[in-house]
């Protein structure tokens, strides 16, 4: 895990949040749970992707990935359609579901247990054969491409979790702003609630930068 | 009426009948001209729908509009998150291919009154001289039949009409201002970098014209800087056809139909369309018009006239040609980070707050003709985290590493002029959506010319950074907007509309919008769209005027 998580210790977001329009607040406050049930994943699925999420975006506090896990559950439980998809690949309901199973599988070929089962760095190894599509052969893969489940995994775990307040206040981002908007915009200028850069020499240089 | 590729009501998604869990709907039920044949029905009311709904009512017409998504109100629609303003896209899945395989929703495609202007950017522009004959001057593509001076006072009129606000000087293009409105100032520290490095190499930059005002006007505010353009404006500060032309439309008497999908347009015994067929809530209704205007974007204006095919016309309508669907051109929209030692906060300001248009026409010390715009981009932690991941393929450690640093990285966004190319085009796929109406697929692929400018611009977007002192950071492959798939043009066997946007096969059957671009131009496109638009409303007005409809 990355040790040094934020340029901003003292920040939090969530602070503003009398200063933000209802609607805005009410969306960003659902994000802290609680949650309810899942309707479309079971819960071997649920436990699989939970890991496969934390991986992806390298973090491991269960809080975070309770939301994650519910926006991703919600998105395949609903009919709206998903943009795009690309003509080889079956429905996002089936490319996760089957992808999965599809995980599991390899893990079982390549290290005789199942993915929850094998360790981490063997876990981040799958992960990243299917993000250039050269995990080892199984006949899952012709029809659920590799690339297209491991981009759609990734999408629907970076919206949610860079959506989560305790992740926009490590990261230094204002957040809604609205109705009070933004004065001071320019270079070296901050508005006086916004998140403020702790010493700054220090972690560029234990940055090795 | 029946038609076997329809599915039954129960069946039915709850996503194309209203927006509120629960709420529906119900303006069918008194309806302002149900059972009457209107002068005009218009299908989509995005930025064109929008110009010509307003300007066909002010001229006296009786003007239906009918929209597939709701009615937006931005106090209890909009949120200033970007995770909820996924509703604002166009959701429906399209397939997609090719080498260079398009995004949709938020990357281009809007739903609801006010289509793609809802959600767009506000950075507008006009089209050069040279964009209308590229033909003619550059050997590539097509020329259109219309010229930047057919234009012109289109141009004046619509930003005008919605004060855009712009520099005393805009050094490129053959308008230089000013514009109706000042500049927006000041601007946000991303932007000042990227001006400031253009200005050590000699690059001119500028504040660009923006659909967003910097000063009170018609009851709305001046811009506060939060930077959800692409979320919606809670303030209503940027314009909208939802906020400005359309409610404005009401006024004038047109009336206004939504979360109602036209799914096909009707055809008469002689050939001419009689109006069009919608379905809302699982229910087909019928809107007979004298005349027919489609401005439902690039991917469903083509999917709707060919899948409006009948015995008449067994290739769809419009299509003697051959190309409804063909030639879509998106404008390479590569983005390029770097790295600053000094917090850059891309999230503050107007998405876009500089622009140069120094590398926009053919430069022959280029291996490519034609140009582009370069954008300096804020951007917002989700939209970030996505070009990292879908388009630059990072995850893990390094994506985590990288989001940390969020405040120290500045953006650049290139709008790249792509050529038309037949074979990038929508076609209906076998697969079915919700209403039975084949889903569109849609190819694309970049031509040499395309990639050989996407690697100028993102190389001059680095040396711009590293002028100011910025470390190249990342560079995603990414497109913007979408246009073409009807282009205009003079000769029938050789496109689908002429200059006024009126099919060169049926008369009474007009195509305005994205989709009738002969070629992309190197800027952003929605001033040229709401021209075209203004300047077609015009024309169908006089028709209606000579009584020829
Ligand atoms: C994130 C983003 C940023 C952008 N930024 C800029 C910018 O800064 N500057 C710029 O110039 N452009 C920008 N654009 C592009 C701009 O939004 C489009 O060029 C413009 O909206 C296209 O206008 P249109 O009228 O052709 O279609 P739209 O505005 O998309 O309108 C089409 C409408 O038709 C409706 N419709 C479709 N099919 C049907 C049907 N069958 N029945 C009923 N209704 C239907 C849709 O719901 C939609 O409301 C941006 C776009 C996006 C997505
Ligand atoms: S930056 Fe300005 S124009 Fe854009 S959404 Fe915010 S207030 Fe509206």
């Amino acid at each position: 895990m990355i040790e040094r998580n934020t340029y901003y210790p003292d920040y939090d977001v969530l602070d503003q949040i009398e200063e933000w329009d209802p609607v805005t607040a009410d969306a960003v406050l659902k994000r802290l749970g609680p949650f309810p049930a899942l309707e479309f994943l079971t819960g071997d699925e649920e436990q699989r992707l939970r890991v496969i999420c934390k991986h992806l975006v390298y973090d491991n506090r269960d809080d975070i990935f309770d939301w994650v896990i519910h926006f991703i559950d919600q998105t395949l439980a609903d009919e709206k359609g998903e943009y795009q998809r690309s003509p080889d690949a079956p429905p996002e309901k089936i490319l996760v579901r089957e992808g999965l199973k599809a995980i599991d599988k390899l893990a079982q070929k390549l290290y005789g247990n199942d993915f929850l089962s094998i360790d981490v760095k063997e876990q981040f190894d799958i992960l990243a054969s299917l993000q250039v599509g050269k995990a080892a052969s199984i006949p899952e893969w012709s029809t659920i491409p590799q690339k297209d489940l491991f981009d759609k995994l990734l999408v629907l775990t970076v919206a949610p979790y860079y959506s989560h307040p305790t992740i926009w206040s490590e990261i230094g981002y204002g957040g809604p702003a609205h109705p009070r908007g933004y004065y001071r915009i320019e270079l070296g200028l901050a508005d006086p609630w916004e998140a403020q850069r702790k010493d700054v020499t220090e972690k560029e240089e234990d940055n090795g930068e | 009426m029946e038609n076997e590729s329809r599915v039954e009501k129960e069946s039915y998604v709850q996503h194309n009948c209203d927006h509120y869990k629960d709420h529906r709907y119900d303006d069918l039920e008194h309806r302002k001209y149900g059972d009457k044949e209107v002068d005009v029905c218009i299908v989509g009311m995005g930025a064109a729908g929008g110009v010509l709904i307003h300007e066909l009512s002010k001229a006296g017409l009786e003007v239906v509009g009918i929209e597939a998504g709701p009615f937006w109100d931005p106090q209890t629609d909009f949120a200033s998150d970007e995770l909820h303003a996924y509703s604002l896209n166009w959701q429906d899945t399209r397939l997609s291919g090719g080498n260079d395989a398009l995004k949709f929703g938020p990357n281009n495609s809007g739903r609801g009154v006010g289509g793609g202007t809802t959600h767009f950017t506000g950075v507008f522009y006009r089209f050069h001289e040279s964009d209308f004959r590229v033909k003619s001057t550059d050997g590539v593509g097509e020329d259109w039949p219309i010229s930047y001076q057919d234009l012109e006072p289109y141009y004046d009129k619509i930003e005008n009409d919605i004060k855009v606000s712009g520099p005393k000087h805009f050094p490129w293009g053959p308008f230089n201002g000013p514009y109706p409105y000042p500049e927006r100032e000041p601007i946000s520290a991303w932007a000042q970098v990227f001006r400031e490095g253009c200005e050590i190499l000699g690059i001119r930059s500028s504040v660009p014209p923006l659909a967003i005002l910097s000063a009170p006007f018609d009851g709305r505010p001046p811009c506060t800087n939060r930077g959800f353009c692409n979320e919606g404006c809670k303030p209503n500060a940027k314009f909208s056809t939802l906020i400005h032309h359309i409610p404005k439309a009401i006024q004038e008497g047109a009336e206004v139909i939504t979360d109602s999908m036209v799914t096909r347009v009707l055809v008469d015994d002689d050939g001419t369309v009689s109006g069009v067929e919608f379905n809302h809530d699982g229910n087909y209704y019928q809107q007979k018009a004298k005349v027919v205007i489609i401005s439902a974007f690039t991917v469903e204006t083509p999917r709707l006239l060919l899948n409006s095919a009948c015995s008449q016309y067994p290739d769809g309508l419009a299509n003697s040609s051959g190309l409804v669907g063909k030639y879509i051109m998106p404008h390479s929209g590569h983005d390029v980070f770097a790295k600053f030692d000094q917090e850059m906060r891309l999230y503050k300001g107007t998405p876009v707050m500089a622009c140069t248009q120094d590398f926009y026409e053919t430069d022959p010390d280029n291996d490519f003709v034609r140009g582009y715009t370069l954008n300096a981009h804020g951007n917002r932690p989700v939209a970030t985290a996505k070009i990292l991941t879908a388009d630059a393929g990072y995850w893990g450690k390094e994506l985590r590493e990288i989001m940390l640093n969020f405040n120290f990285y500045a953006q650049i966004t290139m709008v790249g002029e792509v050529l038309p190319q037949k074979k990038n085009q929508v076609t209906l796929s076998e697969e079915k959506d919700e209403y039975g109406i084949p889903r569109p697929k849609i190819t694309f692929s970049y031509c040499e010319n395309d990639n050989k400018m996407i690697e100028h611009g993102v190389e001059k977007a680095n040396q711009i950074f590293k002028a100011r002192g910025g470390k190249p950071a990342f560079v995603a492959a990414d497109t913007g907007h979408l246009l073409g798939g009807c282009r205009m043009g003079d000769d029938p066997t050789n496109s689908v509309v002429n200059g006024f946007c009126q099919s060169h096969d049926i008369p009474n059957l007009f195509i305005c919008g994205a989709s009738v671009f002969t070629t992309s131009g190197g800027a952003n496109p929605t001033e040229t769209i709401m021209a075209i638009a203004a300047r077609t409303a015009d024309y169908i007005a006089d028709l209606g005027k000579k009584g020829e409809f």
